[in-house]
């Protein structure tokens, strides 16, 4: 884990024009509620322009996590750092930093398009007539035509798509989404992946979480793992794949094989006729076979997926 | 551009005006205020009909329209002016966090001490709204069902021209604004503890029930003075000529001590509150 962790702060992105500092800085961030622990400890990183996955079980404390990223409960224990501000003065760097939470919250009486104007209003950084950007961001995310309709009759995927508009209002340098696609179909689902492509394209860091995997795998440049409130593992999400892939063998006596393996120290196991090893190092877990005298047939190293990197972490856990 | 990217919270001004536009959108807040037209409405009609004779500052109405407004606004403090400002109150805090909408003005972000100037500017707005709605219905429904001779007949029996009577009017509807705030001060309070604008209602309602049934006993005297109710009686003494101002006076200045205590635990709470 602590390579990983290197990876992510050692990690500065070229796209983004505010050089290596990271966007957002947890550390030993802590969240009790009574005698239950939210978020345990949690050293966290943003690197700036980043795409962060942030995932976990329900109940993981992501959603905590984020809301003390955002200064919407004070942490118990632990310091946050947004934008180059911390503690008291947080709330200076929330103008650059958009936030769809917990769902997007809307007046019911009050078209689309009004909300938002409602919501412009509110924005520091927004100047003269509001109706501009308002209709910017509606069109960015798709809602140009239902704009005018009373917000009571959207459809979920409308609603996550106008919180997502609230959320692009001004041109930021972090935006957080908190479960964005909850609710989109195909094409909704497709929309919030070119909208996370253009803001990462422009430099702006996002923390983007979800549980849906493959999203985050398609979108994602790091991702961070959280379960029962501990970070499990964080880094860019390449090296993290590559580091979990496992090795497959096609052997003539599968049963040898393993055998030798295990014998040799190697974490192998029988996957249908052929054998697989958490990946150490190749050459020596073929050395090891031709050692014993096992004929191997075929070598080949797989990559993981964001998934079974995900089973295998919180499975572990529990 | 450079001054809008150091800013770090939008304008005032541009915040409150968003507030008070959205407080007059919500249909709630018109419905309210289309049914406090309806008292001296109803109260006109009811003299009208039962024509004169009775007692009671309800009788003085008849032949008396400018009585009216000072009668209808009386009426209606006594419980639904009140559950209108706080009606206000609820939805401002505990409705914007129930509707999920408190966490992106705190995100956006508005401050949370202009969170406070911002909904209690609502919360003013409905409560100065309310008041004007009745006095100015009531003059008119006065002048037009009940009629009068252009001038007000005192309690005191004394004779008052247009000009003072206006005057008259606009005081007490001016009184009944300060009171309502001691009410909405309190409401958005309580507002800033809970997520169910029900639950503001529901504490309103019974403060005032349980106001009124503390000051109705004798043996608790000594709490009047600390009580909001007692003085919201005071509003008929603008009838009265010589104009007697220590009740007004007593009343206004204990709805001041509760705008204090309500906006102090509001701005207190706030700064706190979890988004």
């Amino acid at each position: 884990m602590s390579v990983t962790e290197e990876a992510l702060q050692t990690r500065t992105d070229p796209s983004s024009g505010t050089g290596s500092e990271p966007a957002a800085r947890l550390r030993d961030l802590r969240k009790t509620y009574g005698s239950v622990t939210a978020v345990d400890g949690v050293d966290l990183d943003l690197p700036a322009g980043a795409v962060v996955g942030l995932l976990g079980p329900n109940g993981s404390g992501k959603t905590t996590l984020i809301r003390m990223l955002l200064g919407l409960t004070p942490p118990t224990a632990g310091r946050v750092e947004l934008l180059g501000h911390d503690g008291t003065q947080l709330e200076r760097a929330l103008p650059d930093v958009g936030a769809l939470v917990e769902g997007p919250g809307f007046h019911p009486f009050l078209s689309g398009r009004d909300n938002l104007l409602r919501a412009a209003a509110c924005e520091p950084r927004l100047d003269g007539d509001l109706r501009v950007p308002v209709d910017a961001a509606l069109e960015r995310v798709g809602l140009t035509d239902a704009a005018r309709r009373r917000y009571r009759g959207y459809s979920l995927g409308m609603k996550q798509r106008l919180g997502l508009a609230a959320a692009l209002l001004v041109p930021r340098r972090l935006v957080v989404l908190d479960e964005p696609t909850n609710g989109l179909d195909p094409a909704g689902t497709r929309d919030v992946r070119r909208v996370i492509a253009e803001l990462h394209e422009a430099g702006t860091t996002v923390l983007l979480s979800s549980h849906l995997l493959a999203e985050v795998e398609a979108v994602c440049t790091h991702v961070a793992v959280l379960a029962k409130g501990s970070l499990l593992v964080s880094g860019e999400l390449a090296t993290l794949l590559a580091s979990d892939g496992e090795l497959a063998l096609t052997v003539d006596d599968a049963d040898r094989g393993l055998a030798a393996l295990r014998a040799a120290g190697f974490q192998a196991y029988r996957r249908d006729d052929a054998l697989a090893v958490t990946e150490v190092d190749p050459p020596a877990v073929v050395a090891a076979l031709v050692h014993a005298g096992v004929g191997v047939w075929e070598v080949s190293r797989r990559r993981a997926h964001l998934e079974e990197l995900f089973a295998r972490l919180t499975e572990e856990d529990a | 551009m450079t001054a809008v990217l150091e800013r770090t919270h939008a304008s005032l001004g541009r915040v409150v005006g968003a507030e008070i536009r959205w407080v007059l959108r919500r249909p709630r807040t018109l419905v309210v205020l289309g049914l406090l037209a309806l008292i001296p409405v109803a109260v006109a009609i009811g003299i009208a009909v039962a024509g004169r004779g009775g007692r009671g500052l309800i009788a003085q109405v008849a032949g008396n329209g400018f009585v009216l407004p000072v009668a209808a606004l009386g009426l209606a403090l006594t419980l639904l002016l009140p559950l209108a400002v706080a009606s206000a109150a609820a939805d401002a805090v505990a409705g914007e966090a129930g509707s999920g909408t408190l966490r992106g003005l705190l995100v956006a972000p508005v401050g949370r001490a202009r969170f406070v100037v911002m909904k209690a500017a609502g919360v003013i707005t409905v409560a100065v709204l309310a008041v004007a709605i009745i006095a100015v219905v009531g003059m008119i429904a006065g002048a037009l069902v009940v009629g009068g001779p252009g001038s007000l007949i005192t309690l005191s029996g004394t004779t008052l021209g247009v000009g003072e009577a206006l005057g008259r009017i606009a005081l007490v509807a001016a009184w009944t604004v300060g009171q309502l705030l001691a009410v909405g001060a309190v409401a958005l309070a309580i507002s800033t503890f809970t997520e169910h604008p029900l639950v503001v209602l529901a504490c309103v309602l019974g403060g005032l029930i349980v106001f009124g049934v503390l000051g109705a006993i004798p043996a608790l005297d000594w709490l009047q003075p600390l009580l909001l109710t007692s003085g919201f009686g005071a509003g008929t003494d603008v009838l009265r000529d010589p104009l007697p101002l220590d009740g007004l006076a007593s009343s206004t200045l204990r709805a001041l001590v509760y705008v204090v205590l309500g906006v102090g635990v509001t701005s207190w709470r706030m700064a706190r509150r979890d988004g």
